[in-house]
């Protein structure tokens, strides 16, 4: 336990010390940000007040934000396992694996402290709703936070899985580049995913970010008051194996997802070093 | 007193090459044990499969009692490694680093300043405990790995290249410092090094060669063994000469390494004698030594430390 709060803990403090970082990684969600938030919303918003007159008060970014801040965590999240791949380089993962801290607690530790940083990240990104013109519930802004917190832990364990067992930033910046896209676009972040082709269906249903940005946006907007037709405009409907899917479920599989993928981090960081 | 590490019938083989071939040796407590051979001996591979690092193929490693490849989390706790390379977190503080060590090896809290502040007495640090470790000299860094070593006092300190890289004052310090520790707190090394006239502060000292230990002994007998004096001469003409003292010294061993011939005989004297008048090529350079290390490494491995970097 003292083990994983040690690795963790350093992970955090590093990432609180590097300036660089921690406004570097907010260029490309701000630019998404732009794109969808500004770029989109006109079209979206005269679809929706011609289908629907009476909801002109509509307002796209409010849907698009949960899932920029759901990217922010993507991105953070796998690029804080790279982590791994430095302490390799230099040399510091030695000294973790010469002590008597278990293999497990290692990527434990290691997810953990991804995830903090990527939550922080997150967090953050709260900031700029004033200047984008809406507003939420802070209620239900601090409810989202360990919501949040979930799927970043789901994503760590991805950017760790990768890292554990590849040898190069080089090739782990690839694999990253390869994985991340598809993720942001077949996750319904940024526009819905109800009506995917088969296979494309298959893998929003197993991508962990479909489930988090679902949450987030069932917390952080007052879904419940909204008409049919945003409902399913905005891809609130989600379903699985053809029925409503809850929050409880979502939240089962996010787990369930972090801990499988843990755990094969582990037996990787076994074979790896004995 | 029971042997501190025992390592028994230890191998390890890969796909095509047997690294480590059936290796045995005891270290006693309290001694500094000098492990040696040249590059691709299968020093690393042993020191690996001793520190827990790496599985052998077959054989067993006990240290302080306990079985390495089962009791893992133990040995881990029972031994402080000190690597070649820097393993210092150089965005950290000399402080931090040390205080994550502690954790690592579950130092109890309220010993862990303690002990901290002592390791950082012994390698003269105290003044540097806030300061970032990239602002640190190369003495510096590793003074601070050896003090993180020893924080949660392991009954054995593998020192793989202690001094490494540096320059020869701070190497002289860093043996110091490690000379000191044995005296202080009659730590068990394990110490490999490139440096023979280092390595003489061993206790005992192993050799290792193709997989195999070679032979241990302290240093005082190995150099027996090699025995007698070593005469190095040049000459004008090197091939004409060393052509004519095979003829005519009997006793002794001749061998020729980069423009020196070297003789190595129990009676320098007579041979010094012979030698001046025999020799029809002038002599160009002549020195007469007792045996170094360099003779006694060069004699079980058939290389010269130096040879055997490249």
């Amino acid at each position: 336990m003292e083990g994983i709060l040690a690795i963790w803990q350093r992970d955090v403090i590093k990432f609180l010390r590097d300036r660089a970082r921690l406004f570097g990684s907010f260029s490309m969600p701000i630019l998404f940000l732009l794109i969808f938030g500004g770029g989109l919303s006109g079209t979206m918003e005269g679809l929706i007040s011609e289908t629907v007159p009476e909801e002109s008060d509509f307002q796209y970014i409010q849907f698009v934000f949960p899932g920029i801040v759901a990217m922010t965590l993507l991105m953070t999240s796998v690029f804080s396992s790279l982590s791994i791949i430095e302490d390799r380089d230099f040399g510091y993962m030695k000294e973790i694996l010469v002590s008597p801290v278990l293999r497990v607690s290692i990527a434990v530790g290691k997810m953990l402290g991804a995830s903090t940083v990527a939550c922080i990240q997150g967090i953050m990104m709260f900031l700029l709703i004033p200047f984008l013109g809406i507003s939420y519930p802070l209620a239900s802004m601090i409810q989202v936070i360990p919501f949040m917190f979930l799927l970043a832990c789901a994503l760590s364990s991805v950017g760790l899985l990768i890292a554990s067992f590849l040898k190069s930033t080089q090739g782990f910046q690839l694999i990253v580049q390869l994985l991340v896209m598809p993720m942001v676009f077949l996750s319904g972040a940024l526009f819905p995913v109800n009506n995917m082709p088969g296979w494309m269906d298959v893998v929003v249903k197993i991508n962990p970010v479909t489930y988090g940005v679902d949450i987030m946006k069932k917390v952080m907007i007052d879904t419940g008051s909204l008409s049919p037709v945003i409902r399913e405009a905005m891809g609130l409907n989600l379903t699985l194996f053809g029925r409503s899917i809850t929050v409880f479920e979502e939240v089962l599989f996010m787990l369930t997802f972090t801990i499988i993928l843990v755990l094969l981090a582990t037996l990787s960081f076994r074979r790896s070093n004995a | 007193m029971e042997p501190i590490i025992k390592v028994q019938q230890l191998n390890k083989k890969y796909k095509d090459t047997h690294a480590v071939k059936n290796v045995s040796f005891d270290v006693e407590q309290g001694e500094i044990f000098g492990f040696l051979g040249p590059n691709g001996a299968g020093k690393s591979t042993t020191i690996n499969m001793i520190c827990t690092m790496l599985a052998p193929t077959s054989g067993t490693v006990t240290i302080n009692g306990f079985n390495a490849a089962v009791e893992r989390s133990k040995v881990r706790e029972s031994i402080g490694i000190i690597f070649q390379e820097n393993t210092l977190d150089e965005k950290l503080t000399a402080g931090e680093n040390l205080m994550l060590h502690c954790r690592f090896y579950r130092v109890p809290k309220k010993r862990r300043e303690e002990r901290i502040q002592e390791v950082l007495q012994i390698v003269d640090l105290t003044q540097s405990r806030q300061k970032k470790v990239e602002t640190f000299s190369g003495g510096m860094k590793r003074r601070l790995e050896i003090a993180r070593g020893l924080l949660h006092y392991p009954k054995v300190l593998f020192l793989d290249e202690p001094t490494v890289g540096l320059d020869p004052q701070t190497r002289a310090h860093i043996w110091e410092y490690i000379l000191r520790l044995k005296r202080k707190e009659g730590i068990t090394m394990f110490l490999t090094t490139h440096y023979l006239d280092e390595a003489e502060i061993s206790d005992r000292i192993a050799i290792m060669n193709h997989g195999k230990i070679s032979t241990i002994d302290s240093p005082a007998q190995l150099k027996k063994q090699v025995g007698g004096d070593i005469i190095e001469l040049s000459a004008k003409d090197n091939d004409q000469a060393a052509a004519e003292l095979e003829q005519y010294i009997e006793d002794a061993e001749i061998t020729r390494q980069d423009g020196t011939i070297k003789i190595k005989t129990a009676d320098s004297d007579s041979i010094i004698s012979g030698l001046m008048k025999e020799l029809s090529v002038p002599i160009t350079h002549l020195n007469i030594r007792k045996p170094t290390l360099n003779d006694v490494f060069l004699s079980f491995t058939g290389r010269d430390i130096e040879q055997s970097e490249s």
